[in-house]
């Protein structure tokens, strides 16, 4: 089975941010909390690229390997979960991902940490499907309603993609021969490994 | 009156230590094995109604027009 994936095309993010918004907005994710941001590299400078950066759900998630109660599970899909009910928000997997995709609300005075919350796909959590419980802890399940998550498909450039790996690809690869460029395709490897 | 107070003491008793009943089982760690709740998703993911519905989607949404 074809495993679902994130894929930002450099050459068309053009930093307008809706991606941010629009994960914002479908989870209600609150301040402080990032599931998703741009990042831009040589800001200012010929050449600069801009790039949408959240959870990329590796093939071999090292969140995963470091979790000291073992709070993560893996669909058939390949989209990497987490239960906040088991997470002891102890931050090892902030330091163990290499696209800074755990995020720590501040639950209190004193920076006192909350429970981890991250990039879900829009595919929520272990609650039942698209139930209150579900909405307040882990944001909206689009993907059991049978959407696509929603920072992807409000991309205005289409330079965000989320679907099945092999579609993403197929895609990706049609631009890369119409740019007749070389392929840039950023954190492809380090999260789906060089094989996939 | 008053020897029926220990029966109604003796009937209610069980019933307020009932209330105070907390399960205080532990959860066992065993490395890399997930035990929370199972996502009711992961079933209908297995379904290739869902996988056919998301993939039509993402034609849609993600294809240049």
């Amino acid at each position: 089975m074809a495993r679902m994936k994130f894929l930002c095309d450099v050459e068309r993010c053009i930093e307008c941010n809706a991606c941010v918004t629009a994960c914002k907005n479908e989870n209600e994710v609150p301040w402080g909390v990032n599931r998703r941001r741009v990042i831009t590299l040589d800001d200012g400078e010929p050449g600069e690229k801009s790039v949408s950066v959240a959870c990329m759900h590796c093939t071999d998630a090292p969140c995963a390997a470091v979790c000291p109660v073992d709070c993560f599970y893996t669909t058939t899909d390949g989209l990497v979960l987490h239960d906040k009910d088991l997470c002891i928000g102890c931050g090892y997997c902030f330091y163990a991902c290499p696209f800074g995709a755990p995020q720590f609300p501040e639950e209190s005075a004193f920076s006192q940490r909350g429970k981890m919350d991250k990039c879900t796909f829009c595919a929520g959590g272990p609650e039942d499907d698209n139930t209150d419980a579900e909405y307040e802890k882990y944001g909206a399940n689009r993907i059991a309603e049978g959407k696509l998550p929603a920072c992807a498909e409000m991309c205005s450039t289409k330079a965000l993609l989320a679907g099945d790996g092999e579609l993403v690809a197929d895609i990706y690869l049609k631009r890369v021969m119409q740019r007749s460029g070389r392929p840039d395709t950023w954190g492809w490897q380090k999260a789906y490994g060089a094989g996939v | 009156m008053s020897r029926y107070v220990p029966l109604a003491l003796a009937l209610l008793a069980p019933l307020l230590l009932a209330g105070c009943y907390e399960d205080v089982t532990p959860t066992n760690y065993e490395p890399g094995v997930y035990k929370g709740e199972t996502d009711p998703l992961l079933e209908k993911l297995e379904s290739g109604d869902l996988r056919e519905e998301l993939d039509q989607r993402f034609e849609t949404a993600a294809t240049d027009r």
